[in-house]
């Protein structure tokens, strides 16, 4: 039971934040899972991607009635990143778990410099 | 074509990121699409978003056949998720969000290095 509204409780945060701050839900999940559950580094990911996934469909249905996407740019860009997406994620899975954590590590960083350059140049 | 090879470039490169990291991939999308493509800051959040769909399925396929997924976790995780999204997303409007996001920033900085120093 304290596992299950923990796991709520986290999904709650991670959605709040991701439409406070419009960032993507991945990058807040994936060190939840890793820190306050314990969860393996390639489970995480592979968790976050599921989430990704409903959530996405929510908003584009929101974008295409206010007719805000780019068909053209979505349909080619779309079709280039499942083939990069599927390579790499089978590549992924020989990568041991704490070099994985580094490279996410490093991800995170990025994100966080990202938020900060966005912020000054308004 | 020249353009729609652009895309398709771009997208793939994209995709490789995203399925290395688990991430929608969103936040390379965007800049991508703003900066080279010159489409507009709204207009490029929504595409990435439709973007972002099959791209995690396909990845999150490639994660479940190598037993990386837990269905459970996941279901509840995004009941959550969503419920917060939209919370989120209202109160957005009313609040200053630039103080936050600094703090925020700063907080990710810090975890990031904790994941590269673990």
């Amino acid at each position: 039971m304290t596992v299950i509204l923990t796991i709520f409780a986290i999904g709650l945060s991670v959605g709040l934040l991701s439409g406070l701050l419009g960032i993507g839900g991945g990058v807040v999940l994936v060190p939840m899972l890793v820190f306050l559950l314990g969860v393996a580094q390639h489970t995480a990911q592979g968790i976050s991607m599921l989430v990704i996934i409903p959530t996405s469909i929510v908003s584009v249905w929101i974008f295409y009635k206010e007719k805000l996407i780019n068909y053209q740019a979505a349909a080619y860009m779309a079709t280039g990143a499942v083939c990069g997406a599927l390579i790499s994620a089978n590549l992924v899975q020989a990568v041991p778990a704490s070099d994985l954590k580094r490279i996410f590590g490093i991800f995170v960083i990025f994100s966080g410099a990202r938020m900060i350059w966005g912020t000054r140049k308004k | 074509m020249s353009e729609r090879l652009k895309y398709l470039g771009a997208g793939f490169i994209v995709g490789i990121f995203s399925g290395l990291l688990g991430v929608g991939g969103g936040i390379f999308l965007v800049p991508i699409m703003v900066t080279y493509f010159n489409i507009t800051q709204h207009v490029a959040q929504a595409t990435s978003m439709a973007i972002v769909i099959p791209t995690a399925l396909s990845s999150s396929i490639i994660y479940g056949f190598h037993g990386n997924i837990d269905i459970n976790l996941a279901v509840n995780l995004t009941v959550g998720s969503i419920l917060g999204a939209s919370v989120g997303a209202r109160i957005m409007k009313k609040i200053p969000a630039v103080r936050l996001k600094q703090l925020f920033a700063v907080l990710l900085i810090v975890v990031g290095v904790r994941m590269v120093l673990a």
